[in-house]
């Protein structure tokens, strides 16, 4: 109640505030997705933000439902007019808005700050936002895929916090080692993420990246390989076809042993799981060497402003640099599940957070894997994303048994799609 | 009595429904001949590319079949569970009021908030459906075959197993929609007057059926019409649940794959408004098509008032 | 005197046949099963708004899940201590759903747009309707068959097209924007028209003999006649756009302060990181709220209007 009262008269100060100094300030428009997860990061950026710039206003836009809605909604506003300065977008959403001109080219700003390397942005992070060579969307939160586990149940099968699996053999292994253990659901792979993030991520294990130009690589013996990985998975774990919220309800009532996810999720799944211990673990490999790539989840922040007024444009850099380096990147760990892009803020600021919350640092440990979530080209590209769902969805269906027939049947329809 | 009364009634209902419904579908006609895509400065004329798309493509296919499962299932049902539960209804009288609110309730929540719901409570292992199903486990119920197969692992996960999804779709669209036609049929109902009952009775109509068949059925030719035309519509536009459901690809292996949630999909999803355009105008064709066969199949039978 | 012909027969008109009370217990146990499946996922839907988030995603907890008290982390995050930030799971449901949307101002949108529609439907489809039904014109026919064509277009088709006619005259993220694509309603003049078929001649004959005006005839003859089945319409028009999630997203993308109420569920939305479903479903609870207690008056004044109408 107390707390209802402060944000009403805060909403009422700030009100005021807004219609007496509207005049001499910039206002920053922007937009970003899912407010249940991010609300609260930038209800505890804001006020620094606030404090270093005090002539600067940002004014939230309608959140967006989702990374899809985001993007429609910015192609939709690019026709209107009616553009936000800064949004967020899904990191495999940026290309179309680069492709379609939408989005703006940083370098010129980047090219003015004196010691940009300094801020803790490096390349591999940069790269996430870098098409043509120039860097046009600033990674702000990024997730990858680790493993959850419900200790108890797998104790049940003899394992614990040193033995977890580390290849997709064992995890198989360990499935049939539960089911006889009287487990019913050992299983749960996220292979229903959008983008075909875990797509990505088998291939990116093997160092092979999904498209390289308008060339989907599926055809190659690196994607026989994924698709026979998750076929194994899928029969081995006798895995059942969830929807990600039963997925998520059955692990948090303690049903699954074992489910494969993105580590944004921890905060969800600390929140609403049952008695048991948690323990998230590296993602398994197809070798014992483990991954040799993981694709980043997450979001990243682009400048769409059509603004020419080149301070309006500095105003809307310097909230898309404060959010995405130092505190305000320290945050997005702070507040989500998400870790922040940024090295500096990772290493120095964030040393004792991961220690205090050892479940969010699994993705922390497997940031040198950190590859792109890629996009496929052209106006085709969303097609050919929901063209590979419908063929993974198959596979856990029990639609397609061949995995050699769906590869060229995928590649055929997907390469179509891409030229 | 001719006078230009009429142009002042009918204009502006036309100049509306030109402008908001007619432009748009005009737009989409055109656009469905060409690669169109939202952003893009311009688009490229291609002929009758999307059009052979849908009829070539497996995907359409399943998005054909997905689409008649659904409105011919949901339309029979609710058609008739709305008229069963108007007589029901009707004959206690007031008392039936609140029945009438029960049944009315789910046409008047929102969709959105009921499809999450409703994932719970068909939640494979936890949820109230199987839960409630599993306690029947070890009774007899087990010498069914399909229950004893539940009972050894999981009873189906109704909306993600390719066989139950569309069924279990369905099921929830009669849930959803029979409350509209209850209230319709009441309303035709109300307005029998008595005495034709009466009259019939003393033509010697004396069980309920006779008079069910000689007085309240003709007498609700008029509403069934309207009933079914609209029930027809509404389940060829379903799209709110499916889109609740399978926001990504429209159920397991496509199966509730509707043509609403395709036109949706293609258009605003994936942003290829050529074939997505293309999608709404063979979509039109069908529905057309279907109202007027089944305009024919009715008004032999009715006649209006 | 017209009026008696087609006047409704009163409530209970039947119960001769199903005088003996077996047959009413019948009636009875069937309609109460049926409102029990009906009424299963309302009754969920109240649980889930009561509950905390660990009794909802593991399904404990039973009705009312135990009430403990559990930590909100979002305040903690924002540097609430453990204490401070212990709530309990009604209190933090019900204010989280007022708190984070304002929706109060969100149910006030609402009623401003579903108001709106409906009197700028009735006063587009009422005389249209009633041109369709009762005048002779040339063209009648074709009018009333684009009207049925009409009636079977889907709104999500044409949204973008319609999207970019209102951008071209800038009235994006407006109320004109929610309001303007519904103006027309030919499901209304479909139900409408199909009304006004029941209704004599000879009642508009009379009014015409009096010396009454077309206009006259439409607001002072059909529409108190009209009065069950414009109820109908309401409901349906209300409910509806009340209602609607897929136009208000298309169309307000810039201030938050013009969402109707649905759009208020997607603040607590994280898809595969994780819903927030307990104010989710005190949203929802809320919105559906007002509809109810609305159906109820109307349903009251609807038989009313009935009843009236065949005591004349």
């Amino acid at each position: 109640m107390q707390r209802t009262l402060t944000a009403m008269a805060l909403a009422l100060a700030s009100a005021a505030a807004t219609t007496a100094s509207a005049e001499d300030k910039i206002v920053v428009e922007f937009a970003y997705p899912y407010s249940h997860l991010f609300d609260v990061t930038y209800e505890a950026i804001l006020p620094k933000f606030y404090a270093a710039h005090p002539n600067i206003e940002i004014r939230m836009r309608a959140t967006y439902e989702s990374y899809e809605d985001g993007t429609n909604t910015i192609l939709r506003e690019a026709v209107a007019g009616t553009l936000p300065d800064v949004t967020m977008q899904g990191l495999n959403r940026q290309a179309i808005l680069v492709e379609k001109g939408i989005a703006k080219s940083l370098e010129p700003f980047i090219a003015a700050e004196a010691d940009f390397a300094k801020d803790g942005y490096h390349k591999a992070m940069l790269d996430l936002g870098t098409f043509d060579s120039e860097v046009h969307g600033l990674p702000f939160s990024i997730s990858l895929p680790v493993g959850y586990y419900n200790m108890e149940v797998m104790a049940k099968a003899g394992y614990d916090a040193t033995n977890l699996p580390t290849t997709w053999a064992e995890v198989i292994e360990a499935c049939g080692k539960l089911r006889e253990a009287g487990v019913d659901n050992p299983m749960f792979w996220g292979w229903n993420i959008t983008g075909n993030w875990f797509l990505q991520a088998l291939m990116w294990s093997q160092d092979k990246p999904t498209v390289m130009g308008t060339d989907f690589t599926l055809d190659e013996p690196e994607g026989l390989t994924a698709l026979n990985t998750m076929k194994d998975i899928f029969t081995g774990c006798e895995m059942q076809n969830l929807e990600w919220k039963a997925a998520l309800a059955s692990f948090s009532a303690g049903d699954l042993g074992m489910m494969y996810w993105s580590t944004s999720a921890v905060g969800a799944v600390e929140r609403a799981m049952g008695d048991f211990t948690l323990v998230t673990s590296e993602y398994p490999g197809l070798t014992a060497d483990g991954p040799m790539g993981l694709p980043a989840g997450g979001n990243s922040a682009m400048l769409v402003s059509t603004s020419e007024d080149p301070e309006e444009l500095a105003a809307a850099w310097a909230w898309l640099k404060f959010i995405t380096s130092g505190e305000g990147a320290a945050d997005v760990a702070r507040t989500t599940g998400y870790m922040p892009p940024n090295q500096a803020a990772n290493e120095i600021i964030l040393a004792d957070f991961y220690d205090a919350n050892p479940a969010k640092a699994t993705a922390v440990r497997q940031l040198p894997l950190l590859r792109e979530w890629q996009a496929y080209p052209g106006d085709n590209g969303l097609a050919a994303t929901q063209v590979i769902y419908d063929g993974i969805e198959g596979i856990v269906t029990g639609e397609f048994e061949d995995m050699t027939e769906l590869q060229e049947e995928l590649t055929e329809e997907v390469q179509e799609l891409l030229e | 009595m001719q006078s230009r009364a009429h142009l002042w009634f009918i204009g502006p209902a036309l100049f509306l429904m030109a402008v908001i419904l007619l432009i748009p579908i005009l737009i989409a006609g055109t656009l469905s001949f060409t690669d169109y895509s939202l952003g893009n400065s311009g688009a490229e004329f291609v002929g009758f590319e999307n059009y052979e798309r849908i009829f070539t493509r497996t995907t359409y296919e399943k998005m054909f079949g997905a689409t008649f499962r659904y409105v011919f299932v949901v339309v029979p049902l609710t058609v008739g569970l709305g008229l069963g539960a108007a007589l029901l209804i009707h004959s206690l009288g007031r008392i039936g009021d609140l029945y009438k609110t029960i049944y009315f309730l789910p046409v008047m929540a929102a969709l959105i908030a009921m499809a999450i719901v409703w994932e719970f409570a068909f939640h494979p292992t936890i949820g109230v459906i199987n839960a409630t199903l599993e306690r029947g486990c070890g009774t007899f119920l087990e010498s069914w075959a399909w229950y004893a197969k539940g009972c050894e692992r999981t009873f189906p996960l109704w909306l993600t197993d390719r066989d139950y999804a569309i069924w279990t779709v369905s099921f929830i669209g009669v849930w959803q929609g029979f409350g509209f036609n209850m209230v319709l049929y009441l309303a035709g109902l109300t307005s029998i007057p008595r005495q034709l009952y009466d009259a019939a009775e003393m033509d010697g109509a004396t069980s309920g059926w006779d008079r069910f068949r000689l007085v309240t059925w003709p007498l609700l030719g008029p509403t069934t019409v309207f009933v079914v035309t609209i029930s027809f519509i509404r389940s060829f536009q379903v799209f709110d649940m499916v889109e609740a459901f399978y926001p990504q690809g429209g159920g397991p292996s496509k199966s509730v794959y509707v043509m609403m949630f395709a036109i949706y999909e293609k258009g605003i999803q994936q942003n290829l408004m050529g074939i997505g355009a293309a999608i709404t105008v063979v979509f039109l064709g069908f529905v057309m098509v279907l109202t007027l066969i089944q305009r024919r199949l009715v008004e032999r039978r009715t006649h209006y008032v | 005197m017209a009026e008696v012909t087609y006047a409704g027969a009163p409530e209970g008109a039947k119960a001769q046949g199903f005088r003996f009370n077996t047959r009413a217990a019948v009636v009875h146990a069937v309609l109460i099963v049926g409102a029990l499946i009906v009424l299963l996922p309302f009754y969920t839907m109240l649980s889930l708004s009561l509950k905390s988030p660990s009794e909802i995603m593991q399904q404990t907890g039973g009705f009312m899940g135990a009430q403990e008290p559990f930590r909100d982390d979002f305040c903690v995050k924002l540097g609430g201590t453990e204490e401070e930030c212990m709530v309990n799971p009604i209190v933090y449901n019900y204010t989280t759903a007022f708190e984070k949307a304002p929706l109060v101002r969100y149910l006030l949108n609402g009623l401003i747009v579903t108001i709106s529609i409906f009197v700028i439907q009735v006063i587009v489809a009422l005389p249209c309707a009633y041109a369709l039904a009762k005048l002779r014109f040339w063209g009648r026919e074709a009018v009333f068959s684009l009207v049925l064509f009409c009636l079977l277009i889907p709104v999500h088709a044409i949204a973008l097209p319609l999207y970019i006619m209102l951008a071209q005259v800038g009235l994006t993220n407006t109320y004109a924007a929610l309001i303007i694509p519904w103006t027309i309603s030919v499901f209304g003049i479909f139900l409408m028209r199909q009304f006004f078929m029941t209704v004599p001649d000879d009642l508009i004959d009379a009014a015409r003999m009096d010396g009454m005006s077309e206009y006259g005839i439409i607001w002072r003859v059909m529409l108190p006649t009209a009065i069950p089945a414009l109820m109908a319409f309401g409901i349906f028009s209300i409910v509806a756009h009340w209602n609607d999630y897929f136009w208000p997203r298309i169309v307000i993308t810039g201030n938050r302060d013009l969402f109707t109420p649905p759009l208020g569920l997607r603040e607590f939305k994280g898809d595969a990181d994780g819903d927030n479903f307990g104010p989710m479903m005190a949203t929802a609870c809320i919105i559906v709220t007002p509809l109810i207690v609305a159906f109820l008056l109307a349903q009251r004044r609807f038989i009313e209007g009935i009843t009236l109408s065949g005591m004349k």
